[in-house]
């Protein structure tokens, strides 16, 4: 009788313990390894849909399409990528980081040939306040820079009207200002990146 | 099994147990997506899952699980379910899984989830304690459903993404920024426990 | 911004501009059915400081050093949430066997720990993020505190409102939205003075 109650008490709880672990991580560990291809290939097709997204390629939603426009049409270079979508204008993507309010911001900024004008902003990733810093992930936000150049002036939402001048958002002054601060260091690294002067 | 104890069940998570107005549960996780309807109606999904099949699982094992250890075991069956919704957004629907980030994760610790399976799934057999877990999971999902309609609207002038109070609609802000959320739940529930349950109650 | 700078900027943002609770909601079920009390308030608000400092921490040391080498990056979830559960049972032995008075005030209270958002919130953010070490601690000690002055200001408001007239259906949960949703919006104001 002592023996099994030591057995209920102190053993069966540990064995029914690492069954049911095991069990758990079984079946998580089939998931992730059966996903884990699509999931590759998920961060491949973001990352392609950011640098023509920010050269200013309109995108169609097939997936096979933004494979296909991606290969015929972007070249890839050491720390910058040189796209020509069709017979338009040669344009140059280059991928810029820089500290946001929360973590890092990871940006595609695109350029026209004269390496001055923006032709587009996508943003790679960001980890900013949902609902406030988040937003920067809206379209008007990053649409507002595109055909502009830098320095930008951050202003309040709502108010840009001059051609250096964006909207900054509501309740999220930092990240506004870190976006621009990336920004401005995007419009004068281009030459020196892409000339390498 | 009784047909009404099933309907029963069913039933009252939508109304008079709802986990949202009347017991004000597992807000956390939630609320905080719910400045978009799409981003809101997945994540409830997610709830919706967890609880349901969490519930079922542990009613499944109730009988064999040493009572010194239950939390943990909860925990995990919860946890386990989770990580499934986090690998399926991730793999099959990647920009709302960027979009909602650590919120899915946090499905673990809504209350709501814990809650059902403490207050019934452990004392009642497992069909009915998957409905029940379905049941609260839909309670929670509408609620929150209507906070998210009023605060996209309001807030962006648009729902599920299209433009819809056009141009002379000026967008309160506040609405989807963090203190819109608040005030649209206060309201909410201000106004059910007026109406709703005051002629319930009659 | 200087880089060494950065974690305490990402601390003070945790406190003030970007509060768990109030920005983010994490903690809201605690935080409603606590905040009647002050003292309590505070009892659990220190306990959810320390809890979330440490296990932040502990999580970036168990990720950094055994999931991620190990590529098991998609179990952090159970991972966490058992290195949080395992911590705040040991600090309950503690509490029990050294403050008898802390242990019964709390009661029933440290278990939702375990299960109280914000702590497992802050560790995923630590983790999307991608903060090192030190910054990890700050953003656990930052947030913790800010869940503390959050939860102390709305049991000190909610204590005066007990004499005051509140419509049926706003009293209790109702009435502390409403507060919180005003606080949201003063804790929005700091955003403008922290620069660093």
């Amino acid at each position: 009788m002592k023996q099994s109650g030591f057995y209920a008490k102190r053993i069966y709880p540990l064995v029914f313990m690492f069954l049911v672990t095991t069990v758990c991580i079984l079946i998580t560990s089939g998931i992730f390894l059966a996903t884990e291809d699509r999931v590759r290939e998920n961060e491949l097709l973001f990352l392609r849909t950011a640098v023509l997204s920010a050269a200013g390629a309109s995108l169609g939603t097939d997936t096979s399409q933004i494979a296909s426009l991606y290969l015929s049409s972007v070249t890839e270079n050491e720390g910058f990528y040189i796209v020509r979508v069709g017979s338009g204008p040669e344009r140059y993507v280059i991928p810029f980081k820089g500290a946001g309010l929360w973590g890092e911001i990871s940006l595609m900024v695109g350029f026209e040939a004269d390496l001055t004008t923006l032709s587009g902003v996508a943003i790679v990733s960001q980890n900013e306040t949902p609902g406030l810093g988040a937003r920067i992930e809206e379209p008007w936000f990053t649409a507002q820079f595109a055909g502009k150049k830098g320095p930008f002036r951050i202003v309040e939402e709502g108010t840009a009207d001059a051609s250096d001048e964006v909207d900054a958002i509501t309740g999220a002054t930092r990240t506004s200002e870190s976006f621009q601060n990336i920004m401005n260091r995007a419009a004068s690294e281009s030459r020196s990146i892409i000339r390498g002067l | 099994m009784a047909k009404g104890i099933v309907k029963k069940t069913f039933l009252a998570p939508l109304g008079k147990d709802n986990p949202v107005f009347v017991q004000v549960l597992g807000i956390c996780s939630t609320l905080a997506v719910t400045n978009k309807l799409e981003n809101t109606l997945v994540m409830t999904l997610g709830v919706m899952f967890t609880t349901a099949l969490s519930s079922w699982t542990l009613s499944l094992m109730r009988s064999w699980i040493p009572s010194r250890i239950r939390m943990m075991v909860e925990t995990l069956v919860i946890a386990t379910y989770v990580i499934l919704v986090d690998i399926a957004l991730k793999a099959f629907y990647p920009e709302m899984w960027k979009q909602l980030g650590p919120y899915v994760g946090l499905i673990i610790t809504n209350c709501i989830v814990m809650g059902r399976i403490e207050a019934f799934a452990l004392q009642n057999k497992p069909g009915l304690s998957l409905i029940d877990g379905l049941a609260s999971g839909l309670g929670y999902a509408y609620v929150l459903m209507i906070i998210a309609f009023f605060r996209e609207l309001l807030g962006t002038g648009s729902l599920w993404g299209y433009p819809i109070l056009g141009s002379w609609w000026t967008n309160w802000s506040i609405m989807i920024m963090p203190p819109g959320g608040f005030f649209m739940l206060a309201i909410f529930i201000w106004v059910v426990r007026e109406v709703v349950l005051k002629e319930a109650k009659k | 911004m200087n880089e060494a700078l950065f974690p305490v900027a990402v601390f003070f943002a945790a406190i003030f501009t970007n509060n768990i609770l109030l920005t983010n909601y994490l903690g809201m079920c605690s935080f409603l059915s606590v905040s009647k009390e002050l003292e309590t308030s505070a009892g659990l608000g220190i306990a959810v400081t320390f809890v979330m400092a440490i296990t932040t921490a502990l999580n970036w040391l168990v990720y950094r050093f055994i999931l991620v080498p190990f590529s098991l990056e998609y179990l952090r979830f159970i991972v966490f949430i058992i290195v949080i559960a395992a911590f705040v049972q040991l600090i309950e032995m503690i509490i029990e066997r050294y403050s008898e008075g802390l242990y019964f005030s709390l009661g029933i209270f440290l278990p939702l720990i375990t299960v109280n958002c914000a702590i497992l919130g802050a560790s995923l953010f630590m983790v999307i993020r991608e903060y090192d070490f030190i910054t990890t601690f700050f953003f656990g000690l930052g947030s913790g505190l800010g869940w503390l002055l959050a939860i102390l200001a709305m049991a000190g408001i909610r204590m005066r409102l007990k004499t005051a007239k509140i419509p049926k259906g706003l009293e209790g949960a109702g009435i502390s939205l409403v507060i919180a949703g005003f606080m949201a919006m003063a804790f929005m104001g700091f955003s403008g003075m922290i620069t660093i």
